[in-house]
């Protein structure tokens, strides 16, 4: 009865059918056609307005962490800034190499942006009917699509016919291609407790643990995040498009609009994986004592219509907390260089989540409910989904930061011994002290040269 | 490892604990959430020497510069009786090592109570301020603080001849539009 009723959230509201003058159970055009078509045209709207006003946003913070004041002509507090930019682009002549390949540079920043915007169609904005569409498997379906992306990096670079998008977008593509599997390893610990690939359904299974999956998988949210930031080209990891370095990587040739399809492309992937983190890690559109859960009593918003748009603003509200990390993390720190980049992503990044798998799967087998032959019996059956007790939330919670942590810590520190860069002080140690030996080893052959002078 | 383990190689606990715990990545966070934070609520003016943003949005806002900044120049006015405290002595054109002051003057008889003196009175006052390079010869020459550099440095013309200042001009001093958007 309970899934019925969940599934009956997701459809067309009622007066989308008295537009099309249908009967709910088989309303096809309502259901099917124009409802997904509002949703779709809305969503397309916000998160592209969104995805201006967060160049916007990037540069006032950036200004601000630099102590200076960002844009301030345009509009009040230069809030039309990303009007004058967007008109500017569409307004710049559009330069095609002569020797580029047509169709294949044409088609990249298409690809890229179809990519990035396609995922938007599985993210859980909010709760009841603020999703377009809630697939089964959602979070595969962003992963697979975020991966489609990197064919538009190397469509670009190719067909530039340039040495430096050559270079930038076969860096970019190695990278993007790396962090992506850090970032699959990343979530499936948090999956294991949710049991389902389903957006909804995640924020669905946090909401029936009673807990945000960031207290159970720390680590795998910290995996997250770092191949998140991988993923998306942001620094510390923006080597391929840092502006010293390979002038703008796989878009230098690109200029007008077909840049700002790339810029939103990336702004894009950065609204994307912050909702993923969000949904996966952070509890999704809940927040207790608004909607999802209670908090002291206060319960869930009992209109539906204002719990779905309290829902949409909480929602909206954990991904700009993600996205000022993102800006906080670029204007902070140096980036990495390509090689220590690629081995923080292969030998840091990949090890971490196997382990997190092993190990998150080695607590959730010892705390089953005994009847199922676990050793603590931390867990009860809920309407067929195991659910933690309140001892069992406390059990996870420990064994994640207490023991699987340092785990995991010591194995890469083990794994990443002959590194170069990691034994560092002990490499300056042996140089020095070699350098004493062979000081030395000088001192004592200076007399003999002097004798078979003097003869 | 060849080398033996001195006590420098070792790590401490507290240097793996920040390593681990990633504190120095945490420090430079602060550092610039300060800074973004302080941008926010701090207001921005002279009186805060240590505020976090200082850039001066000009034209919007009037560019401050010091006092004895050397800017356009200026003939003083008696305070009490609006004349001219010039008395054509010609120094400031002497001291000038780029020769942009012209003093023009005649000699009238002055009726001081018995004697009748005859004294230089000012007529005509050249100055060219785009030979002009702001020394302060001329000031510091000027025995009755008569000429001065003021700290108003818009000084763009339109035309040429708008750069040989008068007496009135350098009385008055220039008027120029004030950008207020």
């Amino acid at each position: 009865m309970q899934d019925i009723l969940a599934t009956l959230l997701f459809v067309a509201p009622d007066w989308v059918l008295s537009v099309t003058r249908e009967r709910r159970p088989n309303a096809f055009w309502a259901e099917y056609v124009l409802w997904p078509a509002i949703q779709i045209l809305v969503v397309l709207f916000i998160v592209l307005t969104l995805v201006a006003y967060l160049v916007y946003l990037e540069r006032k913070v950036s200004a601000f962490m630099q102590a200076r004041l960002g844009p301030m002509r345009v509009g009040p507090w230069g809030l039309l800034q990303p009007l004058a930019d967007g008109i500017k682009l569409l307004l710049k002549e559009d330069i095609i190499p002569i020797k580029a390949d047509r169709a294949v540079f044409i088609i990249a920043p298409i690809v890229s942006v179809v990519a990035a915007l396609v995922v938007l169609a599985v993210v859980p904005w909010g709760a009841a009917w603020a999703t377009i569409a809630n697939v089964n498997i959602g979070l595969l379906f962003i992963l697979a699509v975020s991966s489609v992306g990197v064919l538009g990096l190397v469509l670009a670079g190719w067909g530039s016919n340039s040495k430096y998008s050559l270079l930038g977008a076969l860096r970019s593509s190695a990278q993007m291609v790396s962090y992506e599997i850090g970032m699959g390893l990343s979530i499936i610990g948090a999956l294991m407790f949710a049991r389902t690939l389903s957006m909804s359904g995640i924020i669905d299974g946090q909401r029936l643990d009673g807990i945000w999956y960031v207290f159970f998988q720390p680590l795998g949210f910290l995996v997250y995040a770092v191949s998140a930031l991988g993923e998306t080209n942001r620094a510390p990891f923006d080597l391929p498009e840092a502006e010293s370095e390979l002038v703008a990587g796989y878009h230098t040739e690109y200029s007008g609009f077909r840049w700002a399809l790339f810029f939103m492309a990336e702004y894009s992937a950065m609204i994307v994986t912050s909702a993923v983190a969000v949904t996966v890690f952070l509890g999704g559109w809940m927040f207790p004592g608004i909607t999802g859960t209670s908090l002291f009593g206060f319960g869930p918003i009992a209109n539906p219509t204002v719990h779905t748009f309290a829902s949409i603003v909480v929602f909206a509200a954990k991904i700009m907390a993600l996205i000022y990390a993102y800006m906080w993390f670029r204007w902070t720190w140096p980036r990495y260089r390509y090689d220590q980049l690629m081995e923080l992503g292969w030998k840091w990044m990949i090890p971490a989540g196997l382990a997190n798998i092993v190990l998150t799967g080695i607590w959730y087998v010892l705390a089953l409910p005994k009847a199922q032959g676990g050793v603590f019996g931390f867990m009860r059956e809920v309407n067929s989904r195991l659910v933690p007790t309140g001892r069992g939330i406390i059990y996870f919670i420990v064994t994640a930061f207490v023991v699987t942590i340092p785990i995991v810590w010591g194995m890469l520190v083990t794994i990443n011994r002959r590194s170069r860069d990691f034994n560092l002080h002990e490499q300056r140690q042996l140089q020095s002290q070699l350098r004493r030996e062979r000081l030395e080893k000088m001192l004592q052959e200076q007399p003999r040269p002097a004798e078979t002078a003097g003869d | 490892m060849a080398a033996p383990k001195t006590p420098a190689a070792k790590r401490t606990i507290g240097e793996l604990l920040r390593r681990l715990l990633l504190l120095d990545l945490f420090k430079g966070l602060m550092v610039t959430f300060r800074y973004n934070a302080r941008a926010l609520y701090e207001t921005r003016d002279g009186g805060n020497p240590n505020q976090a943003i200082y850039t001066e949005q000009y034209p919007l806002e009037a560019a401050r510069v010091s006092e004895r900044f050397r800017g356009a120049p200026r003939l003083n006015l008696d305070p009490e009786n609006g004349s001219t405290l010039c008395i054509a002595c010609d120094l400031c054109a002497l001291a000038c090592p780029v020769d942009c002051i012209e003093v023009g003057s005649i000699r009238r008889e002055v009726r001081e109570g018995e004697k009748v003196n005859k004294k230089k009175v000012l007529t005509t006052f050249t100055f060219d301020t785009s030979r002009c390079m702001f020394c302060n010869l001329c000031s510091e020459a000027c025995p009755t603080d008569c000429l001065e550099l003021t700290q108003s440095f818009e000084l763009a013309v339109y035309h040429r001849a708008g750069f040989r200042w008068d007496r009135e001009m350098l009385e008055k001093g220039i008027n120029y539009v004030r950008y207020a958007k």
